[in-house]
């Protein structure tokens, strides 16, 4: 939250979460080499070269596929949620152990010539006009280049600098770069390989990516759209003690209605980190806490508890006929509301 | 060649961008950065990449131009991404597999001899 950066925010948990991440990395590649070492001459098409490039590849592409099923299995199941706490520190995993791929496909292919790797690749890159032979290097280049701009703005500072929505935009780059990433395999190492089990893994990791995302956008279609100064939320009955109910105002702007007992508040449904649905959340010590990375606001004015600084907007509500309304313009982030007090009866 | 030289310049300016903001902006827009110094190494690389977006950001900063929209996720283009993607990889799945040859198709490679 809003104290002085420093280089990387570990924790406990981010300490686990990265031990785990990368002793899973080491034993999939070691494993890789060490079962296609045998394999592998130099009098063959697949060398000791080749062997390390697939290794980090397809580690890369595992693990790409991977970070892009935590969004939307966390959106569609709970459970989920502790694997998108640190996705951050998985994505810049990703990029390190893509990056190191690219340099034996570099290393290994373009070198011995007088110019660098790359202006070597480049100049030797040709077959633009055809499906078929297209020259994958260069998908696989781009898709580099844009998880590297992934993996260089993820500090917090960037998140603040940027501001959410910007940063969140550019971010959503990940798409083209796994797009880039299939098309890279599918006419590369796909159409060459004998193998069938990569071929079945990585056509249905890819196309599971794909539903999931197809399921998570299915869930978030239901949108309030009537022009009304005051939006219907629903019955203060409806609501959990210490848990919230998310109203969508427009298909960007949504609230989260929080209970505290018999006290009722509404605020964004966004976390001014990054994004996260604060109203899947729950207060814990008293504050609203995003279930992503902890964040924690006051209910009642949207502001981080001292000596933290972040502040979400606040929405009126009034209550009518025993029913919550939402006041569909936002209040400047941090401005104090009233609670609507109503005792729930036959709370469960 | 001119995509090596258009690149190398990219960099260079982002270079020359990074020194300046890092080292004299940074402090003047984000309290939390005053006095904070080992980090900013860690951004230098960002900087490189996205030089644009730091000047476009510095500027709005500077002018104190920040708006409410800060705390508006970009949904709207968030699902249209998403939609575009889930249309986008099947597709390409489909061409890969339509174009796959068979490797029984193709002749069996030939040993050529060493030239005299």
């Amino acid at each position: 939250m809003s104290v002085k950066y420093t280089p990387v925010q570990w924790n406990k948990n981010k300490w686990g979460y990265d031990a785990v991440l990368i002793a899973l990395v080491v034993l999939y590649i070691t494993v890789f080499i060490e079962v296609g070492t045998p394999a592998a001459d130099l009098a063959r098409p697949l060398d000791n070269a080749i062997l390390r490039m697939r290794a980090f590849g397809t580690c890369a592409l595992w693990m790409l596929t991977f970070i892009l099923c935590i969004g939307p299995l966390a959106r569609l199941d709970k459970r989920f949620l502790p694997v998108l706490y640190n996705r951050r520190h998985f994505g810049v995993l990703t990029a390190v152990v893509a990056f190191t791929h690219a340099m034996y496909v570099f290393n290994w292919y373009f070198s011995f010539t007088a110019q660098t790797t790359l202006a070597a690749m480049l100049a030797s890159t040709n077959g633009f006009g055809q499906i078929l032979g297209f020259p994958i290097e260069i998908l696989g280049l781009v898709s580099l280049i844009l998880l590297g701009i992934l993996a260089a703005t993820s500090h917090d500072f960037w998140l603040t600098f940027l501001s959410a929505p910007v940063w969140k935009s550019l971010h959503l780059l990940i798409y083209p770069a796994y797009a880039l990433v299939v098309a890279h395999v599918s006419l590369g190492y796909f159409q060459d390989s004998a193998n069938p089990v990569f071929g079945v893994l990585f056509v249905g990791s890819a196309l599971g990516v794909a539903v999931l995302h197809l399921l998570a956008l299915l869930k978030e279609r239901k949108v309030n759209d009537a022009a009304t100064e005051w939006v219907e939320a629903c019955k203060p009955g409806d609501i959990q003690d210490k848990r919230a109910a998310i109203v969508t105002l427009s298909k960007d702007e949504r609230v989260a209605i929080f209970r505290t007992g018999s006290s009722f508040s509404a605020v964004s449904n966004a976390c001014a980190h990054q994004g996260g649905p604060l109203g899947e959340g729950k207060i814990v010590y008293g504050c609203v806490t995003c279930p992503w990375h902890g964040f924690s606001y006051k209910a009642r004015n949207g502001r981080s508890p001292a000596p933290f600084t972040e502040m979400i907007p606040t929405y009126n509500m009034k209550l009518e006929d025993g029913t919550l309304y939402i006041d569909r313009k936002a209040n400047q982030p941090g401005t104090d509301v009233e609670p609507i007090i109503y005792e729930v009866e036959n709370d469960g | 060649m001119t995509i090596m030289m258009a690149g190398m310049f990219y960099l260079y300016v982002g270079g020359a961008v990074a020194v300046v903001f890092l080292v004299f902006g940074l402090g003047r827009i984000d309290e939390n950065a005053r006095g904070a110094w080992i980090f900013r190494p860690l951004l230098i690389p960002g900087v490189l990449l996205v030089w644009p977006l730091v000047i476009w950001r510095w500027v709005v900063l500077m002018r104190g131009e920040e708006k409410l929209d800060r705390h508006r996720m970009p949904r709207i283009r968030q699902e249209r991404a998403q939609l575009v993607f889930v249309i986008v990889i099947p597709l390409i799945l489909l061409v890969s597999f339509a174009l796959r040859q068979d490797p029984a198709s193709l002749s069996a490679p030939v040993l050529l001899e060493a030239p005299e």
